[in-house]
């Protein structure tokens, strides 16, 4: 056998192990990166019982829906994390669903430019299964100028909550919007403001879900997400300047 | 080296094949139609998927609408001259959106008219509509620049050359959309008011409710051949008639999902009824124009719940 053959060899047999492991859905070049720095490093699986739905394409690079389903694992599922992989400001959300909530969620991001999405789910054998979507995109989202704040008297709506429960049979989905400009510091002379923290809670003040929000959310953030039973509900929300918000569903 | 150099005059020849092919097909009477695709914008077309008119009148020439790019607004001058011999009187712009104006540039000295709203929205969002028509359809756009309108027009009659046109304002589709009668032979140009076999788009919509409106007020119009914006000419009324269906059926799919709380990502993937089979782009357009309408159905099916002490 001379060297050529050898090369050829080696070169099979290497195409051979990168095909071994499950294979990115998405093909991101930056998975290794946000596996070390979000998930640090921890076992996962690329997992396609984890849905992450994303159109295809963002016709508003400001307001592009995700939807996150990870009923496949529901009782089990301890943290949900989601990014976007070539955004300037990647992360999303950070959801810990408790046992009164489905864990399932939907947001509106900010996109930069095409992107894969990720929504990585904890389940209690600490696992991490890896949701994966690509968005495709002209761009621009995250350093778009606000729509928010070129509206007169914004301030005054600041924290106002729109919102409504829907039944569904014995269940209820939960769906609103905040008005909050979700500034990501992307924006010339416009520093960093944004809703960080949200809970859902029940009549008694007990905390049902916590929600750990990013500026690539978009401004005006709506959320859904998947109540079991019927009960009473509170949402309470704090942006990163202290300003408090609350909601009763 | 040799496939090198093989691939490499190919891809100029390419590039130097950009040619929009323009043949001006007479529908009435002194009236002629560019009728372009029903597809997207790409590479493949240059941007040609719209409808472009002109009209003869005894001194010169009426055009409707001007094309998607420089280029094809130059070859369309060229084939309106072969085609009349006679001069550019006055170019009409139906609305705003890129496919109808970007070829404003090659009528240099012939006044451009448009309804007020139109010239204003194309002042503000023309750059960013051009700059995505460079992201969509490439080397065709090369040299392509917005030009505003130079005159205003109003609803009502138009006399160029001995020739008269019932202008009517409309709304439903940006905002600003003129529709164009020619009294004589009856050719209405009912601009992007109207899709044929092409499923409309949303950017700029008031709402669906506008839009409905407005196809009462042209379909009175007394118009014996019909030019939609995108899609083929008919004699019949069958434009309106799946303008109405699909509208009802858009409108309807999103109230009701507002109503049931359903996500943009499951709308967008909602069964498209059957009978749109023939209306090219309806699940594209569909994702467009969740994102554009949406929201405001959201808003409405939902209340106020925050606590305010």
């Amino acid at each position: 056998m001379d060297w050529r053959s050898l090369i050829l060899l080696a070169l099979f047999a290497w195409a051979w192990e990168a095909r071994a492991a499950a294979p990115d859905p998405v093909t991101s070049v930056m998975w290794d990166y946000y596996h070390q720095r979000l998930l640090n490093g921890e076992a996962f699986v690329f997992d396609d019982k984890v849905r992450l739905e994303v159109p295809p394409f963002a016709e508003d690079a400001r307001q592009v829906p995700i939807q996150i389903d990870a009923s496949a694992y529901r009782g089990k599922v301890k943290r949900i994390l989601a990014w976007a992989e070539l955004n300037p400001i990647p992360r999303i959300l950070d959801f810990a669903p408790g046992e009164h909530l489905e864990p399932s969620l939907a947001i509106r991001i900010r996109v930069e430019q095409a992107t894969p999405i990720r929504a990585a789910v904890l389940t209690d054998d600490g696992v991490w299964h890896i949701g994966s979507a690509r968005v495709e995109a002209a761009g621009g989202g995250c350093t778009a100028p606000s729509v928010v704040r070129a509206e007169a008297g914004w301030e005054e709506r600041l924290g106002q909550v729109l919102g409504k429960r829907f039944e569904r049979g014995e269940d209820s989905r939960l769906r609103l919007q905040v008005s909050h400009p979700m500034d990501n510091g992307l924006v010339g002379g416009i520093p960093e403001f944004y809703i960080e923290q949200a809970e859902l809670r029940d009549a008694d003040g007990q905390v049902l879900g916590r929600i750990e929000l990013f500026p690539a959310v978009s401004e005006n953030p709506t959320l859904t997400l998947d109540l079991r039973g019927d009960q009473q509900t509170e949402l309470w929300l704090r942006d990163n300047n202290g300003n408090e918000f609350q909601a009763a569903f | 080296m040799r496939w090198i150099l093989f691939l490499l005059a190919l891809g100029t020849g390419f590039a130097h094949a950009l040619d929009y092919h323009l043949q001006p097909r007479q529908i009435a009477d002194g009236v002629w139609l560019l009728e372009g695709s029903t597809d997207n914008f790409a590479a493949e077309n240059g941007g040609n998927i719209v409808n472009i008119g002109f009209i003869e009148t005894a001194d010169g020439v009426v055009v409707i609408d001007t094309g998607p790019s420089r280029r094809y607004g130059e070859a369309l001058r060229q084939s309106i001259e072969q085609t009349t011999g006679k001069p550019v009187l006055r170019v009409l712009l139906t609305h705003h959106h890129p496919d109808h104006v970007l070829g404003n540039q090659a009528f240099a000295g012939v006044p451009i008219a448009a309804l007020p709203e139109t010239t204003r929205l194309l002042a503000e969002q023309g750059d960013a509509m051009a700059e995505n028509m460079y992201r969509l359809v490439g080397d065709w756009m090369r040299g392509t620049e917005v030009v505003l309108p130079t005159e205003e027009v109003q609803e009502g009659t138009l006399e160029i050359g001995g020739t008269r046109l019932q202008l009517l304002a409309l709304r439903g589709h940006t905002g600003a959309d003129l529709a164009i009668l020619d009294e004589r032979t009856g050719v209405l140009f009912a601009g992007d008011i109207l899709f044929y076999q092409r499923a409309l788009t949303t950017p700029n919509s008031p709402g669906l409710d506008v839009w409905l409106a407005d196809l009462d007020r042209l379909e009175a119009m007394p118009w014996k051949q019909i030019v939609p914006g995108h899609g083929p000419v008919t004699t019949d009324a069958a434009p309106f008639v799946q303008m109405r269906d699909y509208l009802g059926w858009l409108d309807g799919l999103l109230r009701q999902g507002a109503e049931q709380g359903a996500e943009m990502n499951e709308l967008i993937r909602a069964p498209i009824p059957e009978r749109f089979a023939q209306v090219n782009l309806s699940r594209y357009e569909l994702i467009r124009s969740v994102s554009h309408l949406y929201p405001r159905y959201e808003r409405n099916a939902m209340g106020r719940v925050d606590r305010q002490d």
